[in-house]
């Protein structure tokens, strides 16, 4: 019971200090919330672009276009060849009838018919190398450039390399960034606490003179950065997920991945930011506290 | 004033039936000012005592060492029983609270009423409702002010604020109350009726230190006065009448 007192004590002083200072505590709040959404932002579209390298990570492969008419011998003997070669994990062989089943199946996906005005193509018969790791894709490459069999290679390697680069040019952008606001945020909640403890320094000394213990000093001012931190998560959550229909199309169109914005990656995001508010808010008022708020004496 | 007087006083301590003791206490603070030097005291339980001295004597000092505000340079100071120079910080909570004080300035919280000020002292040490609810009623009562309870400190008159101070000092039934000039801002009158409540609380087992300069107090109620002058304990005397030292 004494436990649960001091909780509802100092919860109820940190709500009353939140509010003796508004506007103080507000533009706090308005710093979180801008933290915050600006976090949202960037793991939003760090998810985005993850899931584009996840989608291209499993395309990237090596495709071997052949010869016309070679023999199925020869295919065999150049799929056993490949295979054989280290980062590759598997090998199809792509006859001209499958190429072209493929390419009708591509068309009733879109919606369309392949109409070929009743005339008969043969399309390319080519080798598909699934690669263990993308990076592998130069040295299979180089395996089989000067193979008779093989009259072209193409691989997707330089879109999985150049979508690297751009996750981590946004990865370090976004994370100076948030540091920099993080930092900002940090400054305000501690100046909040700080003029908190200065607005209320006669009841501090008031309590300290009738023997209150350090908690039921500290806690309630530690609570009102918690406060400011939680308050400006639960904006943030309110209003990434007001935003969250008119994005969705946006991210599915830009990164083709739908999966980026599932339900439960709103459900994952909206964590992060309550974790995140409320850490935030913790370690300001608490530096604030310690800076601010000497010991019973 | 004569070199007598301004020897230093020594008594000799006995702590342990002592509520206050002093022995050999020596106070400088870290900018070189000498605030107190070897003072010597014991005021047993249910005590009337009166410290005075003039301005910078050290009064203040004696009193931020009794709460533990500070820690003498030199000595040891004993409250209730406790060395406070050995005490954790911990447990200074827990002595305060043995330990009611009220200063001239009152020191009130503005925008509380009578009864959450009185109430206010127990809410932060943890008390329940029911404890609160019960005390300061009490307490309110004991100081004359129980039909004032729900008025703010800007509506009572200087007495009526000290009489809330009183009340909030007293929620957790000190062993002792310290009075640092409590009737500094008061009129005579009003003053009396402040020493009067004293004097009934002292009745009730309650030893009173009370630091004043008013030497028609200290005069007419003859109680044991403490002589404080440059820090230096120079008289220590029982129903003695206030006398310029200094």
């Amino acid at each position: 019971m004494p436990l649960v007192r001091f909780i509802a004590f100092s919860v109820v002083r940190a709500w009353q200090g939140f509010w003796r200072n508004a506007m103080m505590s507000l533009a706090a709040t308005s710093t979180v919330v801008l933290m915050l959404v600006l976090l949202s932002g960037l793991l939003i579209v760090l998810a985005g672009l993850d899931s584009g390298l996840q989608y291209i990570e499993s395309k990237v492969g090596v495709t071997a276009r052949l010869i016309d008419n070679l023999p199925q011998e020869e295919v065999d003997a150049l799929v056993l060849d490949i295979s054989a070669l280290p980062g590759v994990a598997k090998v199809d062989y792509i006859s001209p009838e499958t190429a072209l089943e493929r390419l009708k199946e591509f068309y009733r996906e879109q919606g369309q018919q392949l109409d070929l005005g009743g005339a008969e193509i043969t399309l390319y018969a080519s080798v598909e190398i699934l690669l263990t790791d993308p990076n592998q894709a130069g040295a299979v490459q180089g395996a089989l450039e000067g193979r008779p069999e093989v009259e072209r290679i193409t691989t997707r390697q330089v879109d999985y390399q150049k979508l690297l680069g751009i996750i981590g040019y946004v990865r370090t952008v976004g994370i100076i960034a948030l540091g920099l606001v993080g930092l900002t945020v940090l400054f305000m909640i501690v100046n909040m606490i700080r003029i908190a403890v200065y607005s209320r320094s006669n009841e501090i000394e008031i309590m300290r003179l009738v023997g209150a213990s350090d908690s039921f000093i500290r806690w309630p001012f530690i609570l009102e950065g918690i406060l400011c931190g939680v308050i400006g998560a639960v904006v943030t959550i309110i209003l990434v997920a007001v935003a969250w229909e008119p994005i969705k199309p946006i991210m599915v169109r830009v990164f083709q991945m739908p999966t980026a914005v599932s339900t439960e990656f709103l459900a994952v995001l909206s964590a992060v930011i309550l974790g995140v508010g409320l850490g935030v808010g913790a370690v300001g008022s608490w530096i604030s506290v310690r800076a601010n708020l000497s010991s019973t004496a | 004033m004569t070199d007598t007087l301004r020897r230093p006083y020594v008594a000799v301590p006995d702590v342990a039936e002592s509520v206050i003791s002093m022995v050999d206490v020596g106070m400088t603070y870290p900018n070189g000012k000498v605030a107190l030097v070897d003072v010597n005291v014991n005021i047993p339980e249910g005590d009337f005592v009166f410290l005075v001295g003039p301005s910078g004597a050290g009064k203040s000092t004696f009193i931020r060492l009794l709460i533990r505000e500070q820690l003498p340079t030199t000595g040891r100071v004993v409250v209730a029983g406790r060395d406070l120079s050995t005490m954790r910080r911990g447990q200074v909570p827990a002595l305060r609270r043995r330990i009611g004080i009220v200063f001239q300035d009152f020191r009130l919280l503005p925008a509380k009423t009578v009864y959450e000020n009185v109430a206010f002292a127990l809410e932060v040490t943890g008390a329940t409702s029911a404890e609160i609810r019960k005390r300061v009623p009490r307490l309110l009562n004991l100081v004359g002010l129980h039909e004032h309870d729900d008025h703010l400190p800007t509506q009572l008159s200087g007495g009526e604020q000290q009489r809330t101070a009183i009340a909030r000092a007293l929620v957790h039934d000190p062993a002792m109350l310290i009075a640092d000039e409590p009737t500094g801002n008061l009129d005579p009158v009003t003053s009396w009726d402040l020493i009067q409540l004293l004097i009934q609380i002292n009745a009730m087992g309650t030893t009173v230190l009370m630091a004043t300069h008013n030497q028609e107090i200290v005069n007419a109620m003859r109680r044991r006065v403490l002589a404080l002058e440059h820090g230096t304990l120079v008289r220590d005397e029982s129903g003695a009448a206030y006398e310029r030292e200094y």
